[in-house]
């Protein structure tokens, strides 16, 4: 049931798609006034990017909360007045496969026995330490918290190689279903092959 | 032999500067709201202060919305003291606007704008926001200074938890801001990530040392657990007017080039209005009522005052306190002739308080608050002297002269002042009444005589 009720919300947003530059670009505008913009490959439909954003309670509009993907960080350069991480630490993102959740953590220089990977299911989330104490990451799943599932520890594993950590969380088999079920719906859309695309963001 | 002068590198730590009013720091009452005869920097003045006491009280329960409140008195006489009393004793949650009547007129913004701006300036929203903040113990801090003394500082701060260390590169405001606050390796720093405010919550437990001499409010507190980034809900106060300004900037990366707002649509402050009773409604925000201040109101026109008439209607209004030196005297904008300065139709809804002069017991109390203010040792005759200057001329001349006699005591190496420091300063600087009455004398030689006194017979 629970499965069923997030991909009705993403069925009754209002959706624009765009096929660019090799990816299959879907900006979805939600009921409640998010939006969400998403990015596949054409060839594998793998899933590149996955963005989020919101309006502030006070209006003014944020900006974009990348869940899936790259950050793009050019605001960076725009106030060098502030405070920001050197580019010497560690960098989290997360890049799916088609089984399984993927997180890579680049800049780890440290060998694998220090790193330890778990599931904390009372507070939903992944928390990986470092024995020397250099790096902690408490992150949640937002996937299987928008539908419901639980976490299972056995599904996770993590690797390290030429300095980054790769940590594996396998898909479960609703999500599966689902990715399957939505990616079958984007396809129907068509989008316009090129150009500007008037979407109502405001 | 040319030596290159390598200018001194100065850090802006705090600069505090003494201004006319600085050593107010309160209105002076007590619990009761009796108010004491020397207190927080007030002198005398007992039946105003108690009045504007009991103004205070009505402010900070926040009931009552668009009150006005008008101060009249001679010039000197306390009128703008006993407002900053009043802003001072509100505390920093309550927003106090203050501006002078003059400050409304410009040419980019129309009259009854400027006063909208002002007066939604004077209430605030307290609500709830999630922002991201950064909290953990310094490890190290690097700031390279450019050998020239000039350009662009860098920077490298160390931060840790219990469990994770970060370096963060530091843009030169944010050096700024530390070195303003002084943090140093061991202490525990929280920033917040959107507007870079820093605040120091104390030392860390492991750099405690027993032999160390620390400042007794130094606070010794544990390293921060878990991740460095966190995202925390914060309660803040934010003005009306800033929600304005950021619900009508235009949307997108026009938004960059969109410095000043101009005027604000009434349509975009109606919905601001809808929006937040909504959130009161919904417990979401809390509305402050704070107070505007506008000085010497008389400079305001006829349409200001008819716009004020207006807005202290509505139920989001603040408490006005206006303040005016003037007597019966023409209305601006028109021909006629009111109390103030101000409309009868508008007097008729102000509370009035009236400041009296200043008895010689009392300037001679100011003087002496004053003279500690600014530093500035007087010896007794010197002291009875002033005072009677005081007296005589006014508090505010009286007052100028302690530190321009101040300058000349140190100039002859003096400790204190004594009688001849003030008489030299005396005849140095003419008083108001001194230099009218040299203008009489020699106004047959200045400038411009002849067309300003035919100018003077017309009036």
């Amino acid at each position: 049931m629970a499965v069923h009720s997030w991909i009705d919300v993403l069925k009754l947003s209002k959706k624009t798609a765009l096929v660019h530059d090799g990816k299959r670009k879907i900006h979805y505008l939600l009921t409640d006034g998010r939006e969400l913009a998403e990015e596949y490959d054409l060839k594998t439909d793998e899933l590149i990017v996955r963005k989020w954003r919101h309006k502030s309670p006070l209006g003014g509009q944020s900006s974009w909360q990348v869940e899936v993907g790259e950050t793009l960080d050019f605001t960076a350069s725009f106030d060098s007045d502030g405070i920001k991480e050197s580019s010497s630490n560690p960098v989290f993102m997360r890049k799916d496969t088609k089984s399984s959740f993927q997180w890579r953590i680049r800049n780890l220089p440290y060998p694998k026995d220090v790193f330890s990977v778990s599931v904390v299911p009372s507070d939903r989330c992944v928390i990986i330490k470092t024995s020397n104490k250099k790096y902690y990451k408490k992150f949640s799943i937002p996937d299987l918290d928008r539908s419901q599932l639980p976490l299972d520890g056995s599904a996770l594993s993590f690797t390290h190689a030429n300095n980054t950590l790769i940590v594996s969380y396998k898909k479960p088999k609703e999500i599966l279903s689902l990715e399957q079920e939505l990616l079958k719906e984007l396809k129907k859309l068509k989008g316009t092959a090129e150009g500007d695309v008037d979407c109502k963001t405001q | 032999m040319a030596t290159t002068k390598v200018p001194e590198v100065r850090d802006i730590t705090r600069i505090e500067r003494i201004g006319a009013h600085s050593h107010i720091r309160g209105l002076g009452l007590d619990d009761a709201l009796e108010p004491r005869q020397v207190s927080q920097g007030m002198v005398g003045q007992l039946a105003s202060r108690r009045a504007a006491g009991v103004i205070l009280e009505m402010i900070k329960d926040g009931h009552i919305a668009g009150r006005a409140v008008l101060i009249a008195g001679q010039p000197g006489t306390g009128k703008t003291a006993i407002a900053m009393g009043i802003a001072q004793s509100l505390g920093l949650d309550t927003p106090f606007t203050a501006l002078a009547g003059s400050e409304i007129f410009s040419l980019e913004m129309s009259k009854t704008e400027a006063l909208s701006q002002a007066f939604r300036k004077a209430i605030g929203v307290r609500i709830k926001e999630e922002t991201e903040i950064i909290e953990g113990e310094v490890v190290e801090i690097q700031i390279d200074r450019p050998a020239t003394g000039t350009g662009s500082k860098v920077g490298k701060l160390t931060l840790k938890t219990t469990e994770m260390e970060t370096i963060y590169d530091l843009g030169n405001k944010m050096i700024d801001s530390l070195s303003k606050e002084k943090v140093q390796a061991g202490d525990v720093i929280t920033i917040d990530k959107a507007t870079g405010k820093i605040s120091k919550l104390g030392r860390s437990f492991t750099r405690a040392r027993d032999y160390d001499a620390m400042g007794a409010q130094t606070q010794f507190v544990q390293c921060p657990e878990g991740e460095l980034q966190k995202r925390k809900e914060v309660v803040h106060t934010v003005s009306l007017h800033e929600i304005d300004v950021i619900n009508s900037r235009t949307q997108g990366f026009l938004a960059l080039f969109s410095g000043d707002t101009g005027e604000i649509k009434s349509e975009v402050r109606e919905q601001i209005n809808a929006k937040v009773c909504e959130w009161r409604e919904e417990g979401k925000a809390e509305i402050i009522p704070g107070v505007l201040f506008i000085d010497e109101v008389h400079m305001l026109d006829m349409e200001c005052f008819s716009f004020l008439n207006r807005a202290l209607e509505s139920d989001l209004s603040p408490v006005l306190i206006m303040a005016t030196n003037r007597g019966i005297t023409r209305i601006r904008g028109t021909n006629y002739q009111s109390p103030h300065g101000i409309p009868i139709d508008l007097l008729d809804r102000l509370l009035i308080i009236a400041t009296s002069p200043y008895t010689e017991k009392e300037t001679k109390q100011i003087l002496k608050i004053r003279c500690e203010e600014e530093d500035v040792e007087l010896s007794e005759e010197a002291h009875t002297v002033l005072t009677r200057i005081g007296m005589e001329t006014s508090l505010r001349y009286a007052i100028q002269l302690i530190s321009t006699a101040g300058l000349v005591c140190r100039k002859r190496k003096g400790t204190e002042v004594q009688v001849e420091d003030i008489k030299r300063v005396y005849s140095l600087f003419l008083d108001e009444a001194r230099s009218s009455q040299y203008m009489k004398e020699y106004q047959d030689s200045f400038l411009f005589n002849e067309t300003q006194s035919a100018a003077m017979d017309t009036s």
